[in-house]
């Protein structure tokens, strides 16, 4: 029984990683319907301004930290200024192939430091171990990942249901027409919602830095990890990212816990989710949480 | 008085041409960006600072080095590209990288006949077919890994292993000859798992730890082996850890912190912390072309050295046999090599039936924050049993 909490506790904890990074790619998704591909990017820019601050000024992790949350905040923003406004209106095909042209320059402009290759870790700045309890141990930096989504999921929550903006970017999200008629400006909407993925994609590579190092490659994959996420729980949905990250989180590690002994070289982990997430969106096209959308022709 | 003139004027150009060194063209391609460039990036600084250091001693005389690292990004389509340049324009030895780069070109390298000297030590790089021309800079992974085992089978007899490998043909290359291996050695391999780069490795630990493993052997790269051994010392696990060349190293020990202690790692090349000629040589070079101190501590710098090394002095063998520099006369140097290099712990050594360069191997314990030997050099003393038979 121990193992199997074992591994639903990790599988959770591995899952609200996955939520974090899926949250800014959702936030996105949700306020303009842009798919960005250039969020692993973000992932990486957030963790390597987080290292780069952390070790060239020599600020304690927590402030270079915020530092980062808020850089990658403000590239966020303009890349929406730059980039994507001129695109407002455009196919969505258009929009998608400047997301993946995105990808590229950035991945460029991080190859130009010194970050582009090698593996780099955060200076320590959680204790070392973690917490045990009933035979199941988890580790501080997968504890703060549960926090930063706890947390970042209630200041969303908050801010979509209360917040003036938070409300304009739903009209937004439903009904660009209607809620320019009635003052919204959605370009600000836009932008506020990249800076927003981008604070969110930052938290996300300080996590994954702080667990398994940083390196250019693993944090864009991260990246790339949230479309099962965000598929499985509606890509419109904050709650679904949050639930969609989990499942898969929870999915991988069962599935390496009980199925890979079976298996030569095992790596159950990394395919049976996409075996359930095909299930669901036989059931449920649009994902667990997502908008249904009903086109009358 | 015209006459006179124009004999100088002869004269001075024919000196110009004989003092002119002859251009030798030596291209890498590997991954200084993308994936491994982790380690593909000081890997062609060795390479650089080898050649450069090699032209400014004049180590070849009459030769001038021009040596091109090229960034393939890890996709055999440029590696492909690169390599095809190399021959048309004549170059007489070619440096390799990855595994699927290599395994993919070996055709191509037996019908072009141009030596081949990857960075991948996949035993099937020179296994047949079409394996005349390529040379592995030391022992195979296969080696390595039985190297390991056996050290293992001494300080444990009986004890139960799990292999955790890379989900490539990189990982996979030495999976049958450690099973073999393990079998002579009375040593039990329960599981091979293949693990790709995650966040959390809780799941298949616990299998390992259900199923009593007391080591798990890598053919991994250091990123996803430093997450494992963090994720076992969380679990208060009490497995060792072991792997072959590219599972260790200074990057294993910065990404996994305390977790490293008492890692086992197997290796042909010197660390630059050691006290010993080969580390002397090695900061030295990283000093002199300005390398940071993290290019200069990784295991992969002088492995690219050694890499150039190899393929220069091939070139001075032939130079000296008074023979053109070309494919031909580079791979028959080659094959006549026993070159007492200073970056490895044991000669560099070829002949027709043997292209492994360094054959010895050691093992080293990451102890305080340094990997330190914990065997002198030897030899595999079953490798060549399970893996040819004899």
């Amino acid at each position: 029984m121990s193992y199997f909490l074992q591994l639903l506790v990790s599988g959770i904890v591995v899952g609200s990683i996955y939520a974090l990074a899926a949250l800014g790619f959702v936030l996105i998704y949700k306020a303009s319907r842009v798919i960005n591909f250039a969020h692993g990017h973000f992932i990486a820019i957030g963790a390597f301004t987080a290292y780069a601050v952390a070790t060239s000024l020599g600020l304690s992790v927590w402030v270079a930290a915020l530092l980062a949350l808020g850089f990658t905040a403000i590239v966020g923003y303009f890349t929406e200024r730059v980039f994507l406004k001129p695109l407002v209106g455009q196919p969505i095909i258009s929009v998608i192939m400047v997301t993946i042209g995105l990808a590229s320059v950035f991945g460029g402009l991080i190859h130009l430091t010194p970050y582009g290759s090698g593996n780099f870790s955060l200076p320590h700045f959680l204790p070392e171990g973690g917490v045990s309890f009933a035979g199941i141990s988890v580790s501080y930096p997968q504890l703060l990942a549960v926090a930063f989504t706890g947390v970042f999921l209630a200041a969303f929550g908050w801010f979509f249901q209360r917040s003036t903006i938070g409300i304009a970017m739903r009209a937004v999200a439903d009904d660009q027409m209607a809620s320019m008629s009635l003052g919204v400006s959605v370009e600000k909407v836009f932008a506020l919602a990249w800076a927003a993925a981008g604070l969110t994609a930052a938290a996300a590579g300080l996590i994954v830095g702080a667990i398994s190092g940083l390196n250019l490659e693993g944090l864009v994959g991260i990246g790339l990890k949230v479309f099962p996420v965000v598929i499985l729980g509606g890509l419109d949905s904050i709650p679904g990212a949050v639930v969609g990250g989990i499942i898969i989180g929870v999915l991988e590690n069962l599935a390496s816990g009980y199925l890979d002994a079976y298996i030569p070289g095992g790596g159950t982990g990394d395919v049976f989710p996409f075996f359930v997430l095909l299930l669901v969106l036989w059931f449920k096209p649009h994902g667990l949480f997502g908008t249904e959308e009903i086109e009358r022709v | 008085m015209k006459n006179k003139w124009t004999l100088w004027a002869l004269v001075a150009v024919l000196g110009l041409g004989f003092a002119t060194a002859e251009k030798v063209h030596i291209m890498w391609s590997g991954a200084i960006t993308g994936p491994t460039s982790d380690a593909g990036k000081y890997y062609a600084q060795g390479i650089e600072d080898y050649c450069s250091w090699a032209n400014d001693t004049g180590y070849v005389a009459g030769v001038e080095f021009v040596c091109e690292t090229r960034d393939d990004q890890y996709n055999n389509a440029n590696t492909l590209r690169n390599f095809e340049e190399a021959v048309d324009r004549g170059d007489p030895v070619f440096l390799g990288y990855s595994t699927g780069g290599t395994l993919q070109l070996k055709p191509l390298v037996q019908e072009v006949g141009v030596p081949f000297i990857p960075a991948s030590y996949h035993i099937g790089n020179i296994d047949p077919p079409d394996n005349d021309y390529v040379f592995l800079p030391i022992a195979s992974y296969s080696e390595q890994v039985i190297a390991v085992l056996e050290y293992i089978a001494k300080v444990a007899p009986g004890a139960k292993v799990a292999m955790a490998i890379h989900p490539s043909p990189f990982g996979r290359a030495p999976v049958e000859d450690a099973k073999k291996a393990a079998a002579e050695l009375g040593i039990q391999i329960v599981e091979v798992q293949e693990m790709a780069k995650g966040l959390d490795y809780t799941a298949t630990l616990k299998r390992f730890e259900n199923k009593g493993v007391q080591y798990i052997v890598y053919q991994n790269v250091a990123g996803p082996v430093a997450n494992m051994i963090k994720d076992a010392k969380r679990l208060g696990l009490k497995i060792k850890h072991a792997g072959a060349h590219y599972a260790g190293g200074p990057d294993l020990l910065r990404l996994a912190g305390d977790a490293a202690e008492g890692f086992l790692w197997v290796t042909a090349y010197y660390m630059p912390h050691e006290d010993n000629a080969a580390a002397k040589f090695v900061k030295e070079l990283g000093a002199k072309y300005g390398r940071p101190a993290d290019a200069i501590e990784s295991v992969h710098y002088p492995s690219g050295m050694l890499a150039a090394g190899i393929a220069i002095e091939a070139i001075k063998m032939a130079k000296a046999a008074g023979q053109k520099i070309s494919p031909e006369s580079t791979y028959e140097a080659l094959l006549k090599m026993n070159w007492a290099n200073k970056l490895a712990v044991g000669p560099v050594t070829y002949s027709k039936d043997d292209h492994v360069g360094v054959d010895q191997l050691r093992v080293l314990e990451a102890q305080k924050g340094t990997f330190v030997p914990v065997t002198e050099p030897f030899s595999s003393a079953l490798f060549r049993k399970v893996h040819y038979g004899k």
